[in-house]
Order: C-alpha cells, then structure tokens, then sequence
C-alpha cells in the first residue's frame, strides 16, 4: 500500500489514481484518529489526581467534588463516558472545557492559529537554512566550511530549546535592550496594541456565530496573517518582531536535522553514475548539483521535515512557555495539570490529525520530486 | 472492488467535511449535554420529597423590591452553614444574620469573591460573567478588553467613587516562567512582576532600576503525623520528631530570605496566633530518649510524603523531603522512604487522615484570622483522632467576638497542639514580588492582590506579570490567585483588607454587629455607581450574595458551578441538593 515503484501500466490516469490513493489515505486516518482518541481518553482518566481538586482548588469540599463530577458527566462508568464523547465527536463538537465552560472548539480557534504560525514560521527558517547549509558542506566536503557547518549543526541539534529559548531572551532584551536590535521576548503583540481584524478593515460584517465566522477568526487570529492581508504594515512588522527569537528557538533543532540530512544525502547522491556523467558530459558543479543531484537527494530530507514537524508540534510546548506565547501547547499542557479532559481529547487529535495529514502531502510530494516514484 | 473503495473514500470525506461544518460548537445545543456546569445545581436534580427549606429563590428582585436570600432555620436538615440570612432592609442598608458568633465575619467579608456586582448584570449574563464583570472598582474592563490567551487591557473608571488612578490603563499580562517575567520587567515592558523565584533575588536586588517588594502573605509549612497509624498513635513518637528535627537547618538550606523558623502554628501577624508556649527546641539528646521510652531506641521505618508543588510554604519539597529522611536518620535513627505522590491524591488523602507515615503540607491564609489556621486543621480528620479539648477550644474561641478575651483561649489551643504534636511547624516562608524602581507606591499587601490604583508608574499605562491567565473573571466562583488578582482591580466589596492586613470598609460606610455578633447591619456609602452607570443599592449586594450562597437560585450558575469560597468560608451553601449516596 502506498508510494511504490511502478512496475505495470495501468488503464486509470495518474490523477485517478492519486485521487484514490488520498481517499485512501484518509479512510485509514480514521481509524487512526480514532484509537488515538480512546487512547487518550483512557490515559487521562487512568492518571492519578481528580478533575475537581484540580479545577476546584484545594478547599474543595466532598460535596462539592460530588456535585461538580455529577455536573461534568464524570460520575458516570468510563464506557457510558467514551459512549457520550464518542457521539458528540462523530457530530464535530469536542466538548466543553470543564476548566472554562467554553468550548474547545472555541479554544482551538485560539489557541491553534498561534502554534500554526510559530510551526510554520519555524519550519520555513528550518528549511531555509538547513538544506543551503547542507548543500554547502557537501559541496565543500572535507573542507573548513564542511567541518564548521556541521559543528553548528551538531550544536543545534544537542541545544535544549528551553535554555536557548531564555539565552536568546537574555541576549535581544537585556544586552542589545537599548540597541536597534532588541526584541521582544513574549507575547504577539505589544501590551495593549490590537490590530483590527481583517474583515473589519475590509468593511464586512460577519456574525458572531457559524463557520464563516469561526474561520475568520481563525485567520484573524494569526496576527501576521491578519495584518498582512489588510495591509496594516506597522502592526505586521510589530508580530513579526514578536515572532523572531521563538521561530530561532524551536527552529534550531530541525534546522541542524534539516542539514545533517541534505549533507549526507547529498554526499550519497553525487558519487551515483548519472552525475558522474553529467559531469563528463561538461555541466559545471553548480548545475550538477542543483539540475541532476539535489532533486534526488531532497526525497529523504523531504521525509525528515514531514518528521520534524511533529517535533515542532511538541517543542512548540517550551517555546510558548518561554516567551508568553498562548499556543495549543501552552493549552495542552495546562489542561494536563487541571486534568480537563475535553480540552486534551480535542487537542490532542487535532494534532494527530495534523500530523496524519502532513505525513500525506509528504508521501504525496515523492511522486513529484522522483518522476521514477509513481503510484500503483 | 476499487470502484467500492472510491465510494466508501467519498462518504469519508463528506462526514469530514459535515464534522468540519459543525465543528463550531457554539451553535449546537444538546439537551443531554452533560459537560453544562450550569446544570450542576440545578433543582430538578432534587428529588421532590427532599427538597431543602427555602425562603427565597428567586434570581433577583423585581426592581424596586428589597431582595433577600436565606434557610428558614440553621438546625434544618442538610444545612452547616453559619449564615441564616442576608437581607436589604432599605436602599443602603444590608443585614447579616449569622447562626452564630463569627469573629472572623469582617475578615472574610473582604475577601474579593464576595464582591458586588449589579443584580440586573448578574441576571443579564445568566449569572455567569465570566468575561465581562461589572463592578465599582478603579478600573473597568470595557467590550473586547480580554483577549484570551494575550492581556486583559482595563481602563481607568473616570466616575470611580474614590481617588481615581494616576494612569489611564492597566494590563494584565502573564508568563509562566519567573526567568520571563524577570526579562520583561528588565526590559522594561513590565512595571510590575509578581511570584519570584527565590534564586531570583539576587538579581533584583542587584538592578538600580528594579525593586524588590515583600510579601507579607501569612502562610506556614508543617510536616504532619497522622495519629491513626503506627507508630505516630504514641504522642511520644511525636513529640521526639518534634524534637529531633533542626527546623532552622531547613529555612537557611530551603527558603528565601525573609522567611523563618515557625514557633507556632499560626504566623505571629494573625492576632491570638502566637499565645501560649512557643514549638520545642531541637534537641536531639531529649528527643532520641523519648524514642527509646516509646520503645524505639532504635528508629523505625517509615515514609515521607509530598506532592511536587511550588507553594510559598514549601518552594522545594523534593529537597525538604530528603533534608528531613537526613535528620530523621542522623538524630533519631529513623528510616524514612521520601515518596512522592500526584498533588490531587495527596491532597485526597491527607485531608481525610489516609496518608501513613510523615507527609509535607502546608497552609497559606484565606483571611486575617486564627481561625483559619487552627480551625481549618484540627476540628477535622487530618490528622487522624482529633483532639477533644482542643476541639471543644476552638469552637470556643470562634464564638468569642472579643479578640482579647479570646487570647487565653489560643493560648490553651497552641499549648495543647504542642503538648499532642499532631504535626510540626517547620516555617514561615517569605516571598517577593519586584516592580521597576520608577514605579511609585508599589506595596504588596498581606492580603489580596496588589492595589495597582495607588501606584503610579509615570506613564499612562501599567503592565503587570503574572504566572498565569486569569481563568474567568467572575471570583464568585474561581479560587486561583490570577482570576482574584484581575477581579480586585475591577469588583469591590462591602470591605477591604489595608495594608497591614484589617479588613476596613470599603462600599460600607461600616458594619456594626449586634451585642452577641450573630446579627451584623452594614451601612452603604452613598453616591457609588457601578461601571453601567447604575447606582449601588442594597439589593445589588444580597443577590451578588445569593449567586454564590445559594445553590437553589437559578442564577447560581458560575464557571465550574463549585462556588468553592461560599461552601468553604461559610460552612456551606444554602439550599444545596443532597449529595448522592
């Protein structure tokens, strides 16, 4: 099942057969989802420590906790619990939040648009310097620049997140505190500065409930997103700035893999008979390498980011902790000490979910980076 | 067969994309929703023929009616708690009747989740406003001014009934981390920072620009022996760990500066708190002969528990845990197996007397009164069989108005708590907040948060750091320090606690009580308008009163619904359905 080689020609066109393939896909992500919700849903019930001590406090009487629990639906067997989750899920509702009496929907229209931003952000910064670095050292191999690119690479790699993240704090807002380059060190945005949504600023109304609404509060809420669609410059190049020292903390790590990766498999690729031809037949190293050897060595390191961006889901936790960031991790984490089950069940699929559906477009992008990858 | 699998992918997608639609969840309402907290104290989960007595349920008056909230009688089945009414007896004019003297009535009326809001806004929202509330304070939070996840940005109340801040707007923000907030403050970006780590006092103190501003917040850390195990049931064991342990080693090893060794259970600034014979001396000769009179010349085994928790009390319990298993072992021979157990268990357990061995705990103060350290702790299982006399004690001096009269009282109840040694005080820990050192009249009371209207930072905004997002901003029902903490710069109550901790009126021109204090008649001052516009009445204060107390008002609905504060401090709501079982 899968991306295989082909090996036989087929009556249905490429486009059919990857149609099908994705349909596929999302039919085995299902069942996928759905273990990973009863896992989760076992585990945080199984995990020492009562929803209402945590929520209510520790005055919390008996009478109380009972009440609470009765209120909550968490008095019931586990099996009648997972019964009455399971159909409200089926249905697209997560649940309310048992710490905040909103729904987790709400929190996630939120919370996610902060993570995605920081994710994408340091992705983009990840791959941006990582496959040129590799790129460089295998070029440059057995040189200085090859030694020196993969020291800064092995010291990324073996760099906590949650130290960089406080040195990198320290440096722009004590050191350089009074330079052109200070930056912040938490939040999105400034104290009290808010840009204006960007329906607002096109002159739309939009209605305080429904999906349209939900979406566009969703974009809203992803600050340069919002600004730069409604051409609010200033206030784009201020949530950019917020946003430099947490994309460099959570970046580092998958940069350094990022690297590493496009090195070797670089290094692999450009000893293969074809390059050797390619260069007797007169190509110069830079068309060698960026026209016959790069394309190649790029499926493994394609792989890699797929990985990586699960490792960015996960390290977006101790990023948005250290610079105030109110992301999904920060939620997640917090809904973990308060034992609120909704929230993490939701979360928590939600994330899964993401990562099923990158691992898709990754499988998906062999086909096109490796003409020799084609579907069965 | 690949023709079946294409429609089976097409129904996929289409439930995804229908999930998808309806993922909102604002829209959608389910009558068997069971996760409504609104639905928690609901009456029809009462069975008909139990239903509790009741004199008022109704959400709030009609307008130009006095409103009222109460029990028929304190002696009615089901009912513990120590008020029996709360009655508008004209527009200004409130009056308390208590099932009994309270000493403590002012101290707990200050505290903020008692604050006032206006009956039509609590009725408005459903009684559950959780990001708008309305009150009279200095500072008002005005449509939009939360934004979840970020700040909550409070604008000065021009019509505030008492001097209005220096400074236009005040924000709330909030970082978990102490090494964060320190870097705002640095930086500049913050005024004001609260809950620093100790190993960050060094750091303040060393910066001209900053300040470091004490908390003298009343907690204590005690190591508890509960009597219902062996080999604690001999008061003889305990008294030779009371002994045998050097407390001062711990606060110089573990505490911050400013903190200090407990001679008493209660911290010394709590009136009555310190009466009668301070705690043992260490002396480990005295307490290894004690052991051997026990019958254990040689030691014992046992465990000490604690949950990792940060608290004022206790900054490091892991390595407190391991100090004490050292001591117990060095001076006593004791064999002692630290453990750590999840914070939510720990506390099940202890507070029911189920934990062996020797457990870390520890207590930081509700509101400025003995009684919330003595009676909180030894009236109940805690620590196994309760002690009668003490027992007979504190329910002595909680009746007892006259904090002088009341003085022998404690002094007994401290005398007895040494002489049965159900725990030890171990100390009294210190804590810090820090502020930049332009920010002027920046003080942190005992008791409550930071009054952030008396400052003023030179500018026309203040920003302030705390550990955590406010969970909602309506305290009838939230017991965190980060939602109180955004609550008190908002809501007033009828008193406030001043800077060394006495509760002093606040929307009360004053209190006074009746001869034997069960009846307590609260003047209104006149002129105080809420952030609506509308005027403070009589009435305001019953039904914000009768939100939280009664859990038969339709408008007890809250966040949670627990109304944690109301059940705690005031012996329990009124008109509660029966717990099951």
């Amino acid at each position: 099942m899968g991306v295989v080689a082909e090996t036989a020609a087929t009556p249905t066109s490429p486009g059919t057969r990857m149609i099908g393939y994705v349909f596929r896909r999302i039919l085995i992500a299902l069942p996928v989802l759905a273990g990973v919700l009863l896992v989760v849903f076992i585990l945080v019930r199984i995990l020492p420590g009562e929803p209402c001590t945590a929520i209510l406090g520790e005055r919390a009487t008996a009478e109380s906790c009972e009440r609470f629990n009765e209120a909550n639906g968490l008095n019931e067997s586990l099996p009648v619990q997972l019964g009455i989750y399971a159909q409200r899920v089926v249905t697209g509702d997560f649940g309310d939040s048992i710490r905040f009496s909103r729904p987790v929907s709400q929190i996630l229209i939120e919370r996610l648009p902060v993570t995605l931003e920081l994710s994408a952000s340091a992705l983009a910064l990840a791959i941006l310097v990582g496959v040129p670095l590799g790129v460089l050292a295998a070029r440059r191999h057995n040189t200085v620049i090859d030694v020196g690119a993969m020291t800064v690479a092995n010291v990324g790699v073996s760099m906590p997140i949650f130290w960089l993240g406080l040195l990198l704090a320290y440096l722009f807002a004590i050191v350089l505190g009074n330079t052109p380059f200070a930056l912040p060190v938490s939040g999105r945005m400034p104290p009290g500065v808010r840009p204006d949504n960007f329906w607002e600023v096109w002159g739309l109304e939009l209605g305080d409930e429904g999906f349209v609404s939900a979406a566009a509060e969703f974009i809203s809420n992803m600050e340069i997103v919002n600004a730069l669609i409604s051409a609010q410059w200033s206030e784009m190049w201020v949530a950019i700035k917020h946003l430099i020292l947490p994309t460099i903390a959570l970046a580092t790590i998958p940069m350094a893999i990022i690297a590493r990766m496009t090195r070797s498999s670089l290094l692999d690729v450009l000893q293969r008979d074809y390059v050797r031809t390619a260069r007797a037949k007169g190509a110069g190293e830079r068309r060698v390498v960026r026209h016959h050897a790069l394309r190649n060595a790029l499926l493994p390191v394609v792989t890699v980011i797929g990985l990586q961006l699960g490792g960015l889901l996960g390290g977006a936790v101790l990023t948005e902790t250290v610079f105030g960031l109110a992301g999904i991790g920060t939620a997640l984490y917090e809904a973990i000490s308060t034992r609120d089950f909704p929230i993490i069940q939701g979360f928590t699929v939600i994330i899964a979910a993401t990562y099923v559906v990158v691992n898709l477009v990754v499988d998906v992008s062999y086909g096109y980076l490796d003409p020799r990858v084609r579907l069965r | 067969m690949r023709r079946r699998m294409r429609w089976l992918a097409l129904l996929a997608i289409l439930a995804l994309v229908a999930a998808a639609c309806g993922g909102d969840g604002t829209t959608e309402t389910t009558t068997g929703d069971t996760s409504a907290p609104s639905t928690s104290a609901a009456p029809d989960t009462t069975p008909p023929d139990t239903e509790p007595p009741t004199t008022d349920t109704t959400a709030a008056p009609p307008s130009g009616e006095l409103a009222s909230v109460g029990v028929e009688s304190c002696d009615a089945e089901d009912y513990e708690g120590t008020i029996q009414s709360i009655e508008a007896t004209d527009e200004l004019t409130v009056v308390y009747t208590l099932c009994g003297p309270d000493p403590a009535f002012l101290a707990k009326l200050a505290f903020v989740p008692f604050a006032v809001q206006p009956a039509a806004h609590l009725e408005a929202t459903g009684g559950a406003p959780l990001d708008n509330p309305i009150g009279t304070g200095p500072f008002m939070i005005e449509e939009g001014g939360w934004a979840r996840g970020s700040e909550i940005v409070m604008a000065r109340y021009e019509d505030y009934w008492g001097d209005a801040p220096a400074f236009d707007n005040l924000v709330f923000r909030w970082a978990a981390e102490s090494t964060s907030r320190i870097l705002e403050l640095q930086s500049g970006n913050a005024n004001y920072i609260t809950n620093l780590a100790a190993s960050d006092y060094e750091t303040i103190e060393g910066d001209a620009n900053l300040q470091l501003l004490n908390d003298p917040n009343p907690n204590v850390f005690y190591v508890g022996m509960a009597n219902t195990f062996e080999p604690f049931d001999d008061p003889l064991v305990r008294q030779a760990v009371a002994m045998g342990i050097d407390r001062q080693r711990i606060v110089d090893n573990f505490y911050p500066e400013g903190s200090e060794v407990a001679d008493y259970f209660t911290p010394c600034n709590i009136a009555n708190g310190c009466e009668g014979e301070p705690w043992y001396e260490f002396d480990p000769e005295a307490a290894q002969a004690l052991l051997a009179e026990a019958g254990f010349p040689d030691g014992f085994e046992t465990t000490i528990s604690y949950r990792d928790v940060f608290r004022v009390y206790l900054p490091e319990p892991g390595a407190v845990a391991t100090e004490l298993a050292t001591q117990l072992e060095e001076n006593l021979g004791i064999t002692a197996t630290v453990e750590e157990i999840e914070s939510g268990a720990f506390i099940e357990a202890t507070s029911v007397g189920a934990q062996d061995g020797i457990h870390l705990l520890g207590w930081g103060a509700d509101y400025p009164h003995v009684t919330n350290f003595l009676d909180t702790h030894f009236t109940g299982p805690q620590f196994g069989d309760t002690i009668p006399e003490l027992v007979d004690l504190l329910a002595q001096g909680a009746s007892t108005i006259d904090e002088a009269e009341a003085a022998p009282i404690y002094a007994q109840a401290n005398d007895l708590l040494r002489e049965h040694v159900p725990m030890m005080p171990i100390a009294h820990g210190a804590a810090a907040d820090a502020a930049l050192a332009t920010l002027e009249g920046a003080v942190v009371p005992p008791f409550g948060a930071p009054k952030f209207a008396d400052m003023d930072p030179g500018s026309d905004t203040l920003v302030f750091y705390q550990n955590a997002e406010p969970i909602s901003l309506f305290c009838h029902d939230e017991t965190d320090g980060e939602s109180l903490s955004a609550c008190e710069q908002v809501l007033e109550g009828l008193y406030e606690y001043d800077e060394t901790g006495t509760p002093v009126p606040l929307l009360a021109e004053s209190c006074e009580p009746n001869e034997d204090g069960t009846v307590w008649t609260c003047t209104l001052r006149e002129g105080v308008t809420f952030h609506d516009g509308s005027p403070l009445t009589a009435s305001d204060v019953v039904t914000s009163f009768a939100v939280g107390i009664d859990a038969a008002n339709p408008l007890h609905v809250g966040n949670t619904g627990g109304f944690e504060y109301y059940a705690y401090l005031w012996g329990g709501l009124m008109n509660a359905p029966p717990a099951e079982g």
